[in-house]
């Protein structure tokens, strides 16, 4: 049990789920102490040292569920006197699964000789189905045999390596193989040859087989390649431009956002309360000596404490570069414990603040808004006037200017001298393109001239490269 | 606590009995908390939602062990100082000034400073020495020689800082103090930390600690506890204000009403001498369940709709 209890922290991890070795110990010494009787309790405990946030509770109990969906038995297995089938491995526990029974299978056999049961007798071509343990199991619906032999023919074929969901029908066969089908089928044909009455009922026990083993394979395939799929289709989602991401997958992507934001978060959000310990306070230090008969126990300092940077987020939001933009938005407010004084201004042909639509809205809503309200042709000269004329004037030496845009004006005025003011007041001001590097001045492209007034500019086109900005943009604001 | 026996602990069993016996009814996967926290000797951090008995769970283990609850409330600042021991300085200038006085006596016949100084060497540091700590409650939960339950409320208030200084204490129930050295607990207390999820706990300290999620109870479980504690209500009232608690609970809504708010609004109910809810009723009496205005604002028009619906 305990090789199970390792392999289903495999299965959590593969879900997504930080565990610790500490963590895994742990659900050792919590199974040990609560015995494996009473199943509701000991999902109850594991998840006390497995799941450790709300979320994580959410997919550790659906990944329990679906794991030892099989491992215990409310009811008692039904006949058990196989003696030589009996469990050799003391620790597997009586498998089942029920609802897999068709109706009717459960009457006793004893009592009428099935049209079966005749054909079996009668025909010799049947006498190697009839010597078969798997259809005696079948008919006698022992479950417990069933459930071992499918077990069995699972290690067999190894289908813990199950990776993709094209590779299902193939286990499913060799599955089958595994278990002796191959007499059922001969028998199956046999009769259909026959014409017998006794086939119906044959096919009926090899869809039985057959329906089980699809749901073992099934089970096998959700909790092993689900988790691991999701990872790779994660990593390929980072690595994608970010407007051509189809609808389909847009949640996902949220998703994604949201995870790579809580990890930056947590990385930084320790270094909230920067103090800077400045000179010594020698007023102070005295004062507070006077109860002391002036002896100065406590030193006091005159700390400077930092003030929180400010962040200004200016997005195209123009048809060419707004998915872009969506996503850059997604990203920094899902930083808000981090980046608390985060303003955010759309932009197209003119400029317009939308910190407040993220306050009214979910972060995804109040996009779409921003979009719908601002959306265009581009031209910055405009909307960086708009920009001065809203916010240059809070604009100081804590303000990080983030534009993202891919520069093509038009051909209209950049306003150069705007830039130039705003780069002379800025800590920074980062020019974000989602255009290839080599794109930038063609056409009516201002990147190389507005390249000139910013701190840094980047080339950013999808995730990957959206977070290793973030990472850094969080690094130099503090 | 650990490694003293207490029946009361035998099993998941009993501790529901024993928390209902103080009133406090619990789903089965608290008792199951509290059993391998005993078992394993692990603390508890303990999430959900405000008001659904987070801090009642460990006054209620508190009081069925009958052990002394130390309680250890967090805010943003809170430090060592505060949270672990402080230096009676009082004390210590009060010895420096008899010192003064004493010191003539004590290098008497001591010729030339190295020879003093070597004098006073012999004395030790007596400044820094258990005489001069002030215990605050986490080194006092190290100190109980019966063993505690230390109630560590709101982790999520204090800061990042904090919680390091936490980490020692979970592991090992141990605190270092660099003037002294380790002060281990002869007996270990046992640790809940309560947590409203304002922030993040950090995957350290929750490594430490088995992590109990308590959501909104069902309506079951509701029932039985507006029984206990408000016993008199009758049993359509009851079953009519929980119904309506939990579907109030589903409306969007700046803070979903706690058990503790349902519990005060039986009670209220109940002095009112209702004996099953009425829409006007529900209507004046609404600001015990609800504290926010647009809360309030948000729910009268629905009342009619709630309450023909759950009735």
């Amino acid at each position: 049990m305990q090789d199970r209890l390792v392999g289903f922290i495999q299965v959590l991890r593969s879900h997504q789920l930080r565990i610790s070795p500490a963590e895994t110990l742990d659900a050792m010494g919590v199974a040990t102490t609560l015995g494996y009787a009473d199943r509701d309790m000991l999902r109850d405990g594991l998840g006390l040292v497995l799941a450790k946030t709300n979320r994580d509770k959410a997919i550790y109990r659906q990944c329990f569920d679906h794991y030892f969906s099989h491992d215990f038995d409310s009811s008692p297995p039904e006949q058990a006197e196989d003696a030589e089938e009996e469990s050799p491995n003391a620790d597997s526990l009586p498998l089942d699964s029920p609802g897999l029974q068709p109706e009717g299978n459960a009457e006793p056999q004893e009592a009428q000789p099935s049209p079966l049961d005749e054909a079996l007798a009668e025909s010799p071509a049947l006498a190697e189905l009839a010597n078969s343990a798997l259809l005696q199991a079948l008919r006698d619906n022992d479950r417990n045999t069933l459930a071992l032999a499918v077990a069995r023919a699972a290690e067999s074929v190894s289908l813990s390596n199950i990776r993709a969901f094209t590779q299902r029908g193939q286990y499913t066969r060799r599955m089958l193989d595994a278990l002796g089908e191959e007499v059922i089928r001969r028998g199956v044909i046999e009769l259909e040859q026959q014409d017998s009455p006794a086939l119906a009922e044959l096919q009926g026990y090899r869809d039985m087989l057959r329906e089980r083993v699809r749901d073992t394979v099934e089970r096998e395939y959700l909790l092993q390649a689900q988790g691991r799929n999701a990872q790779r289709m994660d990593e390929i989602l980072a690595r994608t431009r970010l407007n051509n991401i189809e609808l389909h997958y847009q949640q996902r992507v949220y998703e994604l956002v949201r995870k790579m934001a809580r990890k930056l978060a947590a990385r930084y959000a320790r270094k909230r309360r920067v103090y800077k310990r400045g000179q010594l306070d020698m007023g102070r230090t005295l004062r507070r000596g006077i109860p002391h008969d002036g002896v100065m126990f406590n030193t006091y300092w005159r700390r400077v404490n930092k003030s929180r940077p400010q962040v200004l987020a200016l997005c195209d939001v123009s048809g060419s570069v707004a998915a872009y933009a969506k996503f850059l938005l997604i990203f920094l407010y899902s930083l808000a414990d981090v980046l608390p004084r985060m303003r955010s201004f759309a932009f197209s042909s003119h400029l317009g603040e939308i910190t407040d639509l993220f306050r009214q809205h979910p972060v995804e809503k109040a996009v779409e808004i921003a979009n719908w309200r601002y959306g265009g042709s581009t031209d910055y000269g405009a909307s960086l006037e708009d920009f001065s004329r809203l916010a240059l004037d809070d604009v100081g030496s804590n303000t990080t200017v983030i534009i993202l845009g891919d520069a093509r004006n038009n051909h209209g005025d950049p306003r150069l001298d705007l830039m130039q003011q705003l780069y002379q007041r800025a800590k920074q001001v980062i020019w974000l393109n989602p255009e290839s590097r080599r794109a930038w001045g063609t056409g009516d492209s201002e990147m190389i001239r507005y390249q000139s007034t910013c701190h840094f500019s980047a080339q950013c086109n999808n995730l990957e490269q959206l977070e290793r900005f973030i990472d850094q943009l969080l690094r130099n604001t503090r | 606590m650990h490694t003293q026996n207490y029946p009361q602990l035998e099993s998941v069993e009993r501790i529901e009995a024993g928390f209902e016996a103080f009133g406090y009814i619990c789903s089965r996967e608290i008792a199951t908390a509290v059993f391998l926290a005993f078992q394993l000797r692990k603390p508890i951090l303990v999430e959900g939602p405000p008001g659904v008995g987070k801090t009642e769970l460990a006054k209620t283990t508190a009081l069925m062990l009958e052990a002394p609850l130390i309680r250890l409330q967090c805010y943003e600042g809170l430090d060592e100082s505060k949270a672990l021991y402080e230096w009676k300085y009082g004390k210590q200038l009060l010895y420096t000034q008899v010192l003064k006085e004493k010191l003539g006596d004590l290098l008497h016949g001591a010729t030339g400073l190295a020879e003093s100084v070597e004098r006073l060497h012999q004395f030790g540091d007596i400044f820094y020495s258990e005489d001069f700590l002030e215990p605050r409650p986490l080194l006092q939960a190290m100190r109980q020689e019966k063993g505690a339950i230390l109630l560590i409320d709101e982790v999520d208030k204090s800061d990042y800082e904090f919680e390091s200084l936490l980490l020692e204490i979970l592991s090992d129930y141990q605190v270092s103090i660099p003037e002294i050295g380790t002060v281990k607990a002869q007996v270990s207390p046992m640790v809940f930390l309560t947590s409203n999820n304002t922030r993040d706990i950090s995957d350290a300290l929750k490594r430490r600690c088995l992590h109990l999620y308590i959501p909104f109870p069902s309506v079951e479980l509701e029932e039985r506890i507006v029984r206990s504690r408000v016993p008199d209500a009758g049993d359509q009232l009851r079953h009519q204000l929980v119904e309506f608690v939990h579907s109030l609970r589903e409306l969007d809504l700046k803070k979903a009403p706690a058990v503790s708010e349902t519990i005060d609004w039986a009670r209220s109910l109940l002095l009112l001498h209702a004996d099953q809810l009425e829409e006007n009723l529900v209507r004046d009496t609404l600001n015990v369940l609800l504290k926010f205005q647009e809360d309030i604002q948000t729910a009268q028009p629905e009342l009619q709709k709630l309450l023909s619906d759950r009735g």
